[in-house]
């Protein structure tokens, strides 16, 4: 890790919201993460990037339970995940997650989509989720299409609703995995554009991503994997402008990246 | 419940016998009705519309009426009709050969209909003849794609077979229920019937899998 | 060769009775061999070794053997085993349900399974369970899928109602032969008889053909 003892991070105060601490998660003989160590503050923006298979996206997907880890641990809130189904469910409703594929329910209709997680999760009454829906619906610019099923909206609007769904559940943490990577350009926009108002409303997003303008102007931590390892962090300005580490180099030159 | 098996001992060699009867029935079958039921499909692909609409009425009525019923019909009315009287054997394989190609020749038709027409145009654009492309470009693939179907058709064989029992085809079912009615423990005999119909039939269709597995991305396009 | 059709005219009520115990036989079995189906595909699909391995033997059995056979070996074992005497109606409809059953619960695992993996995860990351998931979100797409299968089990299913006259139930294959036997109008009644499966069965493959063009899935 990167000495960055002259910054403060954002609310450094209390305990992160999310921490990793040498986790480690293999398939088989494939090491996918390789004693990863990181941390998220409440508040905080932290965005995963690295080349494609580095692992950062299995590192998302073990923070909300869809993958398990082998060795180290994930803490939410200062506590470690627990092994039991049942209980990580109710970890679960504490975080939001949003898809690359949007994964929105086909059969059931946008404001159906984003009720769906209050209804049968936590018990709301119809009303009272449709309510919260249409208001989330509202918050990404939807709700003219709140009664439209998926097949009649494009990516960018089916990902808006998805994130909308992510936020019914009142989630600590939003985990995005590479929101924008299906989209065609043009929709890419209005979808970065509402994860940015959520980080300026103080959400804490974790965000793996390869849109590095994104990343460079909206992210208040950068973590870079590559081959299983986080080969620094640190802020973006630090990261983009004057990465310490060789692998950043040429990740970023890859990317054309010219600051 | 006690279980005498000495009917299958003392009678072994003639249920083998059937075994060997359902084998051969099931092998011709399958040949037979590959060959009628291919004609049949690529006929109805390629051929001149006035043959589709009989080729179609012939298809759907196999799919209408139940093997027994063929089988019945072409081992007992058949002779009426026509004069002409087959052993059961070939009466057998005469209905079961003209009830399954209906069914080969709808998975032919399936499998050819599958392929893109943007590789017709591909073959097309190369200057390829109408023909060149069925043989190079559109059978080829469309013969991978038709594997698990067809595996489920020697499946599918092997169990009509053994309805050739009731026109007393000797096969093993119809030995089966012989040596049962004879020795009177049909719970042992048909238990034996049981085991072996399913050590023939189950690795048969894993066997049409796995050699799909291996060839399946010739058929990808 | 001399016909006499008016056989068939006069034994039209038997075979009508025939006709219905035939369609009862159908309608019997898939309710049924419905419901067991999804039951036999959620066993296959749970994480429970022993559940999964049960269902998975039951399934790989019964589509493995032909049905005439089950038939026979249920009509002889059934008594046996459970020490009451069955109707052979009963018997064969429990071999019918059996065998159906098995198939279905092919069909449904293939359905639920083509769905994809990531519909699942987004209702799990929204806190539900993977049975609320399986209930709200998998099933109900998976119907589309599995009902055009499910309409083309139920045509074989009708065709082989036939099977179980060999235990001298009274569907339409065995009232048709019994005629057949005593009134020596062979051609006669084995042709009534195609034809009444013809007039049934051909509506429905029609219908089943429909059911394929407007739920099947295009990729």
């Amino acid at each position: 890790m990167t000495d960055t003892g002259a910054i403060v991070r954002k609310g450094a105060d209390q305990t992160p919201v999310v921490a990793y601490d040498n986790v480690r998660k293999q398939y088989g003989d494939f090491v996918a993460l390789d004693g990863v160590s990181a941390h998220v503050n409440k508040g905080e923006v932290m965005c995963l990037i690295g080349p494609s298979g580095s692992g950062k996206s299995t590192a998302l997907r073990c923070t909300n339970g869809l993958e398990t880890v082998n060795g180290g641990r994930i803490l939410l809130d200062g506590l470690p995940l627990p092994d039991a189904e049942t209980e990580m469910r109710k970890i679960r409703q504490r975080m939001g997650m949003v898809f690359q594929n949007f994964e929105l329910f086909p059969h059931k209709t946008a404001v159906e989509n984003v009720a769906l997680g209050p209804t049968t999760v936590l018990g709301m009454s119809k009303a009272k989720a449709a309510e919260r829906a249409m208001a989330l619906l509202d918050k990404v610019g939807l709700v003219t299409k709140a009664n439209n099923f998926p097949s009649g909206l494009s990516g960018g609007q089916q990902q808006r609703v998805a994130i909308a769904r992510a936020l019914a559940m009142e989630p600590e943490v939003m985990l995005f995995d590479e929101p924008t990577s299906a989209l065609d350009p043009e929709t890419i926009g209005e979808v970065l554009s509402v994860m940015k108002r959520l980080a300026d409303e103080g959400m804490t997003m974790i965000v793996v991503t390869h849109e590095m303008t994104f990343a460079r102007r909206v992210a208040n931590w950068v973590v870079v994997f590559d081959h299983g390892k986080v080969v620094e962090q640190g802020p973006p300005q630090q990261v983009f402008e004057n990465p310490v580490a060789e692998r950043t180099r040429d990740f970023l030159s890859h990317l054309g990246w010219n600051g | 419940m006690e279980l005498d098996l000495s009917p299958i001992w003392d009678n072994w060699r003639y249920l083998l016998g059937g075994l060997g009867l359902t084998l051969l029935l099931s092998a011709l079958t399958v040949a037979c009705s590959t060959v009628l039921g291919a004609a049949i499909g690529l006929a109805r692909c390629y051929g001149p519309r006035w043959l589709k609409l009989p080729l179609v009425f012939y298809i759907d009525s196999m799919r209408a009426i139940p093997v027994l019923v063929v089988l019945v019909w072409t081992y007992f009315a058949v002779p009426i009709v026509t004069g002409v009287s087959f052993p059961p054997f070939w009466a057998a394989l005469i209905a079961l050969t003209a009830h399954i190609a209906a069914y080969v020749a709808e998975i032919v038709r399936a499998g050819i209909d599958s392929i893109r027409p943007g590789q017709v145009r591909a073959g097309l654009a190369l200057g390829m003849s109408g023909a060149q492309i069925v043989r190079k470009i559109v059978l080829p693939q469309a013969i991978v794609r038709m594997l698990p179907a067809f595996g489920s058709i020697l499946s599918i064989t092997i169990k009509d077979t053994a309805i050739a029992a009731v026109i007393a085809v000797p096969e093993l079912m119809k030995r089966s229920e012989t040596v049962a009615g004879q020795t009177y423990h049909p719970i042992e005999v048909f238990t034996l019937a049981m085991l072996v119909y399913f050590v023939i039939l189950f690795p048969s269709t894993r066997l049409v899998d796995i050699f799909y597995r291996r060839v399946a991305h010739l058929g990808r396009s | 060769m001399s016909l006499d059709w008016s056989v068939v005219w006069q034994h039209r009520g038997e075979l009508l009775d025939g006709a219905l115990l035939t369609v009862l036989l159908t309608v019997l079995t898939m309710l049924f061999a419905v419901p067991a189906g999804i039951v036999l595909a959620l066993m296959r699909l749970s994480h429970s070794k022993p559940l999964s391995a049960a269902s998975a033997c039951f399934v790989e059995f019964f589509r493995n053997l032909p049905l005439i056979l089950v038939v026979y070996w249920a009509f002889y074992v059934m008594p046996v085993a459970i020490g009451i005497e069955f109707s052979a109606f009963t018997t064969g409809l429990v071999a019918l349900c059996l065998n159906v059953s098995a198939y279905n619960s092919e069909t449904f695992r293939a359905g639920i399974n083509s769905i994809r993996k990531g519909q699942m995860e987004a209702a799990i990351a929204v806190g539900m369970s993977r049975w609320q998931a399986m209930r709200q979100i998998i099933i109900p797409q998976a119907w589309r899928r599995v009902l055009p299968v499910l309409a083309s089990t139920w045509v074989s299913l009708f065709k082989d109602t036939s099977l179980v006259s060999v235990i001298a139930v009274g569907e339409l294959a065995h009232t048709a032969l019994q005629i057949r036997s005593q009134t020596f109008r062979v051609l006669e009644m084995l042709t009534a008889m195609a034809a009444i499966y013809w007039l049934m069965g051909y509506p429905q493959a029609k219908l089943v053909d429909w059911i394929h063009r407007k739920f099947g899935v295009k990729e």
